[in-house]
């Protein structure tokens, strides 16, 4: 004790001057104060969160919201039904458990369990991304139509009807395909939750987020109010998945209660243009063209596949710079090679933390040769996709009645009140 | 993934067999696209069954790894930040001199506003005994920018450290402080155990 | 629902007047947040500068006030920042909700249009025209691949073929495994040969007293003081000093205590006239010269890096730039082939530097990892590869002296990192104060083999032999530990703290404290205290050892001591 009185003074003149230091705070300068007049420590209590469990009743929600939608939008047939669904799930999934976990999202934890060992995915997660796929085996996209907070809100706010061109819609079309296949990708190399990043819509409900999300978000609702649905259409990665689902429904939405008249009434009804029209009945088929002719056509899916294959794992280095590794091996390399100094944190927590540059190059190749295994799938992913998507229309059959387009159909059922077929109970 | 080929497949036999405008066959077609789809939405959770976890994560500092890059204030999405610093009190040396409480450079050892380090004045100096003073956290007015992590850290026991408070966390899938974490401090935890406290280590 | 006429007038006004709210919000919210992000409250330079005037005139109380008026302004105006943006948004979200209500009760009493569509064109032609498209398109993703294939190849290294040195000595013992002695004539470096801490020769006085002349040779005054330990070549001395905006470099004959010149160190094309800020007790002149065999290099705190001919005449200078350290820039020179070696650590940059010694030209540079030490190099050899060793933080480095390439890093101390490295044939020992002394087994492949936490060197450097590690510490104790399993067989307290550094020499352990007693222990595994010998006043540099005498630089003189 007398020595470090003795000492005391000294260490507290030299901290004065002192500038720099030490990284890892495991030092213990200064030792226990022994108290004398019976001082104890304080006890400090961190507060908890709600209990996981919770998370399962938000699962049960989940398959109650699912199955009262499906009644809404398939037997029932009640468009302000699905509005106040809409309402219910705006308020439960969005505003009250601030938009997170959500079915979205879940395909990234589902990627990111798949291909890495070290995560193990929580199992809400996991009944989110596959319940709302199992409803759209038996009834199509209900999930769409009144469950998802970030639907529901699109639904809600769209008041104007604005129709996009086909051929624009098309385009853009492409977009969630292209997003779905990099959110894959990226939560498999664990590198970024791009979903979670860019969702438009949580930090609304969360009532708070940088603001850059909310001006997108606000932008992207405001754009709603005229060309609905827009994150839903041009931007949903999980719509793809619903999609395709969707398409071999068990049941599904129909226009018509009863058989359809063709009485072309419906023709403006959908703002998503997602009615498939019949074809008029003074058209003639032609004879049957020979299979080889179509066959040709077909194997521009796999071409496609192949081809986008190629662009994707060419791409694959300067997608990996998402990776926080890659990033930081690029920017400590630019400052060996051209002298650019490295001064972000992540540089700087680098230089003191010990590794060596060796270490962290390994690093960047083992992450790069991930991505240059994962981007090829990718590329099969749109290529097929891409390709299975235009080689059916080029052959596609005569169409007799009215009816919805499975896969983009979201079953919102504002096509009810355009058809004037009624049963008589 | 077999998802794509069954996909592929489906759609190449819905395509010969429409030719024949077979209406049965195209209906079985279907039956079997859906039966198709439904194994790996069904497969797919079984695979996983193994590999999730029902108890589930949050997200906290690892005290250890941090080195106070001041990015936990400005990247949670939550404002203010759900980050609060915290003292360990079996570690602090309750120095009168408190380099986490005072700035460098300070020439006097009390609260006044010139010699405090703390840009909201959330450190409480309490005096209990010569020479020893307490020093605590108000949370309210902490904003999570770790610069008294720094200064004792770099000078005192490091008994400041800073956690992810669960009552104001949002518990993102992906946190965005863990995005961009210079030292990955930020990592992945069992609820059970949400909080990583930093102990006396014995030597 | 349908309402009437005036209801919907009613409702469109409702749902406007909140649209409008909802609008002047948002503006009102985006222009305030573009403001906080101009002013930046708490980490604003207006106040910062305020604190900075405070800090040159700390007693004026009315600079004082103005500080903590403007804290108090910042501090509110953060606070109330954030409540502005928490009721803003509640705001905005109640003013859109009401919009949103009032427009879709609007719109469900609004009658559904039921218009057809125009005409469409027929499917063949649609068939042939997405055929077309198809193939177009397969065509372009196609060209796309192929195009990128080209371009975007990567410029990557593949792995595998980093640019790392493999050790050159296979895994057979070469036969220099055991480190030789040095000789008894040349002290070149801050601890000896190859700053090992080994010193050669035998019959050192044991005894001697400073104030009352027993045994000491010759005593000088130096004009210019520093913290420098002597190095020797041959017949001569050399020391640096700095002071008064001068650096210089003396060189004394050992035998007589003549100054035989003093070599200026100042005014090189980037030096600074002004002293860089340091620790006001260390100055300019604390890392040790290096001398070789006709050639003696000096550096200094500002940075100044000099190379003096055996008589005096400057063969090259440069100024390296300064380098910041806290406690004073210390690490000595060492030489080695060809290559004056510099271990450069400043708070903005750490790395190890070569220079020609003919030239002064830089051969290289390697950046190292970490933060700024003081410690400084040591050169060994492990299975006969020459290796300089650097006590960093947090790990200890080795460099092939010729190339600069770094050889292993190895875990090692942190926290202020003064004391360097203590070498035995098989071994590396590191250690600092506040944290361990961690006995590591050197290479690739090495690992720590034993660590202690009682004693801890400061400022000292500890010293090896093949069988004992001896460690003197800023407390005054002195401690012997088996090197190659840990275990403590010794440990004394002295009473007065230890900077210089112990050295080896004669089968003795030399110990110098701060009050200038030179502590003279058996090297071996049991205490035997020798002797304790005084100069006379402060020393805390480290003593020379060449030919049966001992050099010894107190804080104003240099001693010879010496039993003839």
């Amino acid at each position: 004790m007398k020595k470090l009185n003795k000492y005391l003074p000294y260490i507290v003149l030299v901290v004065l001057f002192i500038w720099h230091s030490v990284l890892y705070a495991q030092q213990q300068r200064f030792p226990r104060p022994e108290f004398e007049s019976g001082y104890t420590f304080p006890t400090h209590q961190f507060l908890n969160q709600r209990g996981p469990m919770w998370e399962f009743m938000d699962v049960a929600v989940l398959i109650g919201a699912l199955l009262v939608t499906s009644w809404l939008a398939l037997k029932k047939r009640s468009r302000q039904g699905l509005i106040w669904m809409s309402v219910f799930s705006l308020a439960y999934f969005g505003f009250y458990r601030e938009g997170c976990i959500c079915a979205i999202g879940s395909v990234q934890n589902m990627s990111m369990a798949l291909f890495n060992d070290s995560y193990a995915m929580p199992l809400p997660a996991l009944l989110f991304f596959t319940i709302p796929l199992l409803f759209a085996l038996f009834s199509g996209r209900v999930f769409c139509a009144g469950v998802c907070p970030l639907g529901a809100i699109q639904e809600l706010t769209g008041f104007r009807k604005v129709r996009v061109p086909q051929s624009v819609e098309r385009v853009l079309a492409v977009i969630p395909f292209v997003y779905l296949g990099l959110a894959v990708l990226f939560a498999a190399t664990e590198s970024q939750f791009l979903i979670c990043r860019y969702d438009p819509f949580v930090g609304i409900f969360r009532i708070d987020a940088p603001y850059t999300m909310i001006i997108f978000g606000s932008l992207l609702l405001i754009t709603g109010i005229f060309v609905n649905r827009p994150y839903c259409r041009y931007l949903c990665p999980y719509g793809v998945l619903q999609n395709i689902f969707s398409r071999f429904s068990i049941r599904h939405l129909t226009i018509s209660p009863a058989e359809c008249r063709n009485c072309r009434l419906c023709e403006t009804g959908c703002p998503y243009d997602a009615i498939l029209q019949a074809d008029p009945a003074t058209y003639v088929e032609k004879p049957a063209e020979p299979k080889k002719k179509s066959l040709v056509y077909l194997i521009a899916i796999p071409v496609l596949a192949a081809g986008f294959a190629l662009v994707l794992y060419n791409l694959a280095p300067s997608l990996s710079v998402v990776n926080n590794n890659v990033k930081l091996a690029r920017e400590i390399r630019l400052e060996k090679e051209q002298g650019i100094k490295a001064v972000s944190k992540g540089a700087i927590a680098f230089f003191e933390s010990g590794r060596t540059e060796e270490q962290l190059f390994e690093k960047e190749q083992q992450v790069i040769a991930r991505f240059r295994k994962g981007a090829p799938w990718v590329g099969i992913f749109l290529g097929l996709s891409f390709g299975i998507g235009f080689f059916r229309l080029t052959v596609r059959n005569i169409r007799t009645i009215y009816e919805p387009d499975r896969g983009r159909c979201y079953s919102c059922g504002k096509c009810y009140k355009f058809c004037p077929v009624k049963i008589n109970n | 993934m077999p998802e794509r080929l069954i996909v592929q497949l489906s759609y190449l036999i819905k395509m010969e067999e429409d030719k024949s405008k077979s209406g049965t066959r195209r209906e079985f077609v279907r039956t079997a696209g859906k039966l198709l789809m439904a194994v790996p939405v069904l497969a797919l959770p079984v695979i996983l069954a193994r590999k999730t976890d029902a108890k589930g994560f949050v997200w906290q500092i690892d005290p250890y790894k941090c080195t106070s890059c001041e990015l936990c204030k400005s990247s949670c999405v939550m404002t203010p930040s759900a980050v609060k610093c915290t003292n360990a009190f079996p570690m602090c040396g309750y120095c009168d001199f408190c380099p986490g409480f005072l700035r460098q450079g300070a020439k006097t050892y009390d609260t006044s506003a010139e010699n405090q380090l703390c840009p909201t004045g959330a450190i409480v100096r309490k005096f209990v005994e010569e020479p020893y003073f307490e020093y605590t956290i108000d949370e309210k007015l902490c904003d999570g920018c770790s610069k008294c992590v720094k200064g004792c850290a770099d000078f005192g026991n490091g008994s400041l450290y800073l956690q992810i408070m669960h009552n104001l966390c949002v518990n993102c899938n992906q946190c965005a402080i863990a995005r961009v974490c210079p030292s990955d401090a930020v990592i992945r935890v069992q609820s059970e155990e949400p909080y990583m406290r930093k102990e006396l280590k014995k030597s | 629902m349908k309402f009437s006429e005036k209801e919907v007038k009613i409702f469109k006004g409702i749902s406007l007047t909140a649209g409008v709210f909802t609008a002047v919000i948002a503006i009102t919210m985006l222009f305030s947040l573009i403001q906080l992000k101009k002013i930046n409250p708490l980490d604003n330079p207006s106040v910062q500068s305020v604190k900075e005037q405070f800090d040159m005139d700390p007693e004026n109380r009315d600079k004082a006030e103005q500080v903590r008026a403007m804290d108090l302004m910042a501090r509110k105006a953060y606070f109330s920042s954030r409540w502005q943006v928490e009721t803003g948004s509640y705001l905005l979200i109640a003013g859109a909700f009401v919009f949103v209500l009032f427009q879709r009760l609007i719109e469900g009493s609004e009658k559904p249009s039921r218009s057809l569509q125009p005409g469409k064109p027929d499917i063949v032609s649609e068939r042939i025209r997405n055929r077309r498209y198809l193939v177009i398109s397969a065509g372009a993703v196609i060209l796309l691949a192929v195009i990128s294939s080209f371009v975007l190849r990567s410029e990557l290294p593949a792995p595998g073929k980093t640019s790392v040195i493999k050790e050159t000595a296979g895994s057979a013992p070469a036969a220099a495994d055991e480190l030789a002695v040095p000789g008894d004539i040349n002290y070149p470096f801050f601890r000896g040969e190859g700053s090992r801490g080994i010193a050669g020769g035998t019959g050192y006085p044991t005894d001697w007293n400073g104030t009352e002349g027993k045994n000491i040779k010759w005593k000088i005054t130096l004009p210019i003081p520093g913290k420098s330990s002597p190095v020797i070549w041959g017949s001569k001395l050399f020391l640096t000093g700095a002071g008064n905006g001068e650096c210089v470099v003396y060189c004394i004959d050992k035998n007589t205590g003549d100054i035989l010149w003093t070599g200026s160190a100042s005014g090189f094309p980037g030096s600074s006239a002004e002293e860089p800020e340091s620790d006001a007790e260390a100055g300019m002149a604390v890392p040790t010269s290096a001398v070789t065999e006709d050639k003696v290099c000096a550096i200094f705190g500002n940075g100044n890096l000099v190379c003096f001919d055996h008589n005096g005449k400057l063969i090259w200078g440069k100024n390296l730039g300064v380098p910041l350290s806290s406690y004073g820039y210390s690490a000595s020179l060492v030489a080695f082939d060809k290559l004056l070696l510099v271990q450069y650590d400043s708070q903005d940059k750490i790395s190890l530097f070569g220079f020609d010694l003919n030239t002064g030209e830089q051969k290289w540079e390697t950046p190292r990892a970490g933060r700024p030490v003081n410690s400084s190099p040591v050169l060994t050899a492990f299975s006969g590869q020459p290796q300089l060793l650097i006590n960093g933080n947090p790990n200890v480095s080795a460099y092939d002296p010729v190339s600069g390439k770094e050889l292993w890093s190895l875990p090692g101390v942190s926290g202020d990192v003064a004391p360097s490295v203590a070498v035995n044939s098989k071994m590396v020992f590191t250690a600092t104060d506040y944290y361990k002394v961690i006995a590591l087994k050197p290479g690739k492949n090495g690992s720590t083999v034993w660590e202690d936490n009682t004693f801890t060197p400061d400022v000292s450097s500890p010293v090896a032999s093949e069988q004992f590690l001896f460690v003197t510490t800023g407390n005054g104790d002195a401690a012997c530990y088996n090197a190659e399993t840990g275990d403590t067989l010794w440990t004394h307290y002295f009473e007065e703290p230890f900077y210089a550094s112990p050295i080896i020499c004669d089968n003795k352990v030399w110990m110098l404290d701060r009050s200038g007693i030179m502590h003279i222990v058996a090297a071996e595994g049991t205490l035997s205290v020798i002797s304790s010998s005084p100069i006379g006043e402060r020393a805390d540099c480290t003593a020379a050892f060449s030919e049966k005498r001992i050099y010894i630089r107190g804080q104003a003189n240099l001693y010879c001591i010496s039993s003839d």
